[in-house]
């Protein structure tokens, strides 16, 4: 405020004009200095002066003199206004010699004026900015041209200068260059990487169409022992060795063969895998791993993944707890696919919060591998990450692991609201009945979104004491939302209490909600 | 005294140009690296995304898609069945009609076998009144909600739509939109990707229809319009999204999601009390009140931009009508900045304070006023014969260059990400509009900007007092029902 404040003040203090008219006055105020003032200025516009004589001592030669060009007045003479001032001493010098007695009038667009007027009108014009006072310039005592002699030749010091001294010029010069460097820097790098995309794109076609023949012939006409005892020569004779050391052929090689993979059932994906070995292709993928660009490190698990690198995994391991999400995604799918016994240990120690994407992804895996694994997934609620635990929980509710209902009771204790949520929606469920007791303290909760759960649950599998529970809350809830959920409820725990709460009610809340429960159309609703 | 004054102002002024010009220049620039990274790492992410799951995972978020709808009569049905056969597993369609005079709402009642429900109808955030909410008993449109109210605008509209959505993530999108059938999917994909910053809100990128063959409802064959104005709006639409919003999102300063195709977190969008309907810019303002309310309560958060090609829209290529949405949009911009005006420059809101909000302030708000300045500023120049050619003739071409630089790369940005315009024939066509847009549109766009602050300033369409002095916090909008009363 107090800042604002200066900034005001100081804003009317330059804007108020006498303030800054009261600067020093460059007209001197005594006759002679302001003489000598007007001599230094030569011409003031409006402003001149004549000469007036008496009659006396004027003689006939003056009378006629063009200089002064006297004219007859009542009380003498009087010269022709003269602009010049510096004339002054030299036309009083003659007036001197010739011993005549005059007087100075000054003139102010032709009218006489005292000195005072004049130096009143001078200041004003000074003031205002119509008129500049001529300073006195200091000539130097020595010969120019002898100084000039002595500079050194510069042809464009002129130049150079007037560019320098104009900021403006000079700042949009440089921003010009600035923005030229700047902009074909772009331009040149997009060109440089379209050419490359176009240029790879085409090798690319290239080698895909050299690729088909081989991989086919050897998919039809190879079994898997054949394909292993094949020698480098053999190879070589279906992939050139020269491509073969190519990045870019390696890569459209991995594409096609993981993608024949994916296609392809039974000894065909055994066939594919061997090749892939037999051509080294899994030292890329696992060289691929220390690549500085995560994209890469990312291609590389996901080949390890599908090509079952199982020799690959220690290294796929280190990156479980990656601070970067698509690779840390990649390698705890990686180990939860290939790991002997279905590895949880590296997704419960995971520390960065578990997104659903990667819930999405293993789950997916998860199924997948459970069909012919043992999945152990009880460790994740050790897990001291809690969207690891929720995950579990979710786990038992989606595979419909009633065997782990144990485990999630002696989990109710300690979780989290969050986790009390799952928990109660994985008890509806799986049916878990024995469990609402649970549900029962959880529709006491004061975290709303607990309420609504157990109050979803207990419409499922609550008993006697949950009715009760919700009769209670009823009567005290004002929210509309929750006052609907838990009536919806009661109306699946036992239709007659519903019947008994709402029909003889005349509020026209439990009204409302009892016809939007009781309509047909909004079951789900 | 004066002619001092008047000197000195001119000084301040051509260095106030000087300095405004690098600026452009330098954000412009940033700009169009910044979206360069972005867009490369979002085709690399997408490299790896698999999308098989996300339809049928139980994990997947539900999506309400609230479409308001306004004498929208001649082509809702269609525009239902397109939303209704989008490819997601757990979605509703939830349909408002925002008191059409037309037969909108008749019109969806035979074609989807639609009845009247009990639906008990108690507003979270205050709106017009609702005077039914329909269902059908045919199990084919199980997913299809219609709610006919009192008409109150497309917010109004929303914050209805918003009070009765079951799932997790609202999709406000216009109804006459066409909606890639996987966009359900692909916009969801941040909000599941959701680690350590909240995401609180998707955009999506808006294509420009006209001209262009639609079949199933997706664009199969792009064409330039044949109009100037739609041209012009092409360019506009490459450099908004492609350049604009993903240079944003890479430093997580976004404010503006387009109102025609727009995600967000169902639980913070009712916390911050929906839209606000007093506002002609009510999805910027949206997005605003929804960063200033994380930043308050200090949650790490993120809104999201999703550069693919999901949503069309027609676009008007009438001047009268592009003049008027231009209008509105620069009085939208002018109140969301008037009502959150307690970000500005202010650190406890992030880039979001430092960053966005300023640039919004000089580079969009005022951008018609400097720009209308400047000519006035050049007139004054040649008047009092201190007009300095080289200079004027310096920043001009300068100017004219850096135009046609940024409409290049962002016409480059969609070649190499998404290639949709093939006919060459049309790329010359949008080269054409990038050389001459400067001279023949632009000052245009200027003056329909002016005549939105003059709108602004004449109390049209916004509220008044309450723009003026802004919300104190970001929840305050929920407190308005009672001022708007009293």
């Amino acid at each position: 405020m107090s800042k604002r404040l200066h900034w005001i003040i100081f804003g009317l203090f330059s804007l108020i004009p006498g303030l800054s008219q009261a600067q020093e006055d460059p007209v001197p105020r005594d006759s002679t200095g302001f003489y000598e003032f007007l001599k230094s200025q030569r011409e003031v516009p409006g402003l001149s002066y004549r000469y007036i004589f008496s009659e006396k001592g004027i003689t006939l030669a003056y009378r006629s003199d063009s200089l002064f060009s006297l004219s007859k007045t009542d009380s003498g003479y009087v010269s022709k206004p003269f602009a010049d001032f510096s004339w002054i001493d030299e036309l009083q010098q003659q007036l001197v010699v010739d011993s005549l007695m005059y007087q100075i009038q000054l003139e102010l667009y032709s009218q006489p004026k005292s000195i005072e007027v004049a130096q009143e009108y001078l200041s004003d014009l000074i003031g205002k900015g119509d008129y500049l006072v001529k300073v006195q310039e200091d000539l130097p005592d020595v010969d120019l041209v002898s100084l000039a002699a002595k500079m050194p030749y510069l042809p464009v010091q002129k130049f150079k200068l007037k560019f320098m001294s104009d900021y403006r010029l000079l700042a949009v010069t440089l921003i010009i260059v600035f923005f030229f460097i700047a902009s074909a820097a772009m331009i040149i790098s997009m060109l440089v990487m379209k050419a490359n995309k176009i240029k790879r794109e085409a090798l690319q076609d290239e080698y895909e169409g050299i690729i088909i023949e081989p991989l086919t012939t050897l998919l039809f006409e190879k079994g898997v022992k054949d394909i292993m005892a094949m020698d480098e020569a053999e190879i070589h004779s279906f992939f050139p060795k020269n491509l073969l050391v190519k990045e870019l052929y390696q890569h459209v090689l991995i594409d096609r063969i993981i993608g024949l993979n994916k296609k392809m059932k039974g000894e065909f994906k055994e066939k594919l895998k061997a090749l892939y070995k037999k051509l080294e292709l899994d030292k890329v993928s696992i060289k691929s791993l220390h690549h500085r660009k995560w994209d890469r490190v990312t291609m590389g698990l996901v080949q390890i993944n599908e090509m079952d690198l199982i020799e690959a995994l220690p290294e796929v391991k280190k990156f479980t707890n990656s601070s970067n999400f698509h690779i840390r995604s990649r390698a705890v799918s990686a180990l939860l696919n290939l790991s002997e016994h279905v590895d949880f240990k590296a997704l419960r120690d995971q520390t960065y919060p578990l997104s659903l994407w990667q819930q999405m992804n293993y789950l997916r895996i998860i199924r997948f591998v459970g069909l012919h694994k043992d999945l152990n997934f009880e460790t994740l609620l050790d897990s001291k990450n809690q969207s690891i635990r929720v995950f579990a929980i979710k786990l038992v509710r989606i595979l419909g692991r009633v065997d782990m209902i144990d485990r999630l009771i002696s989990y109710e204790e300690t979780a989290s609201d969050e986790e009390k949520i799952e928990i109660l929606e994985t008890y509806a469920t799986v049916g878990a009945h024995m469990e609402s007791r649970f549900i029962n303290v959880c529709l006491r909760s004061s975290n709303p979104s607990v309420a609504a759960a157990a109050a979803k649950a207990a419409a499922v599998i609550g008993d006697a004491d949950s009715e009760e529970i919700l009769l209670d809350l009823l009567q005290s809830e004002t929210d509309f939302r929750r006052k609907r959920s838990f009536l919806r409820s009661l109306y699946k725990l036992n239709k007659e209490k519903f019947e008994m709460v709402t029909s003889g009610d005349s509020s026209s809340d439990l009204l409302e909600i009892r016809n939007h429960i009781l309509d047909p159309m909004l079951q789900d609703v | 005294m004066y002619s001092f004054l008047f000197f000195l102002l001119l000084e301040i002024f051509g260095l106030m140009f000087l300095i405004l010009s690098f600026s452009v220049i330098l954000i412009y620039l940033i700009l169009m690296v910044l979206s360069a990274l972005e867009m490369r790492d979002f085709l690399r992410k997408n490299s790896f995304a698999d999308y098989g799951d996300i339809i049928t995972s139980p994990i997947t978020p539900g999506v309400s898609i609230l479409a308001p709808a306004y004498n929208e009569g001649q082509n809702i049905v269609q525009n239902a069945q397109s939303l209704l056969s989008l490819h997601y597993g757990k979605f509703e369609v939830i349909l408002i009609n925002d008191g059409s005079k037309d037969d909108t709402l008749e019109k969806l009642i035979s074609s989807f076998e639609l009845e009247k429900t009990n639906y008990a109808y108690h507003p979270e955030i205050e709106t017009k009144a609702v005077r039914g909410i329909y269902r059908s008993k045919n199990m084919s449109f199980r997913r299809l909600t219609v709610i006919d109210k009192e008409n109150g605008g497309k917010a109004d509209a929303l914050n209805t739509g918003i009070n009765i959505a079951s799932l997790e993530i609202l999709a406000c999108i216009d109804v006459d939109c066409i909606l890639s059938s996987d966009s359900i999917s692909r916009m969801v994909r941040p909000f599941m990707e959701e680690t350590n910053r909240k995401v609180i809100a998707v955009g999506g990128v808006v294509g420009i229809a006209n001209n262009c063959d639609v079949k199933d409802g997706t664009v199969t064959t792009y064409n330039v319009p044949e109009t100037v104005l739609g041209k012009f709006q092409v360019i506009e639409y490459f450099r908004a999204f492609l350049m604009g919003r993903m240079a944003w999102s890479r430093v997580n300063g976004l404010m503006l999601i387009s109102g025609a195709f727009g995600f967000f977190r169902k639980d913070l969008v009712r916390a911050v009390g929906g839209y606000f309907p007093k506002t002609v810019g009510e999805d910027m303002e949206l997005v605003v009140r929804m960063r200033r309310y994380m930043y308050e309560q200090k949650i790490p958060h993120k809104v999201s931009f999703v550069p693919d090609p999901l949503c069309w829209t027609e676009v008007p290529e009438d001047q009268k009508v592009l003049s008027r949405q231009r209008n509105r949009w620069m009085r939208g911009t002018i109140e969301t900045l008037q009502l959150h005006q307690a970000l500005g420059l202010n650190p406890k809101y992030g880039i979001v304070g430092m960053i966005s909000y300023p640039f919004w302030s000089v580079f969009e708000k005022f951008a018609p006023i400097i720009e209308a300045s400047g000519i006035i500023y050049t007139i004054t120049l040649l008047a009092i014969g201190d007009f300095s050619a080289i200079y004027f003739f310096a920043l001009l071409v300068m100017m004219y260059l850096l135009s046609l630089l940024v409409s290049s790369f962002s016409v480059l940005y969609e070649q190499i990400a998404f290639n949709h315009y093939k006919e060459k024939k049309d790329l010359r066509k949008l080269i054409w509009m990038i050389l001459t847009e400067p001279f023949v549109i632009h000052p245009k766009v200027v003056y329909w900007g002016i005549l939105g602050h003059i709108d602004f300033i004449k109390g049209k369409g916004g509220w008044g007092a309450m723009i003026r002095t802004g919300f104190k916090k970001a929840e305050d909008k929920r407190n308005l029902a009672e001022q708007s009363t009293t």
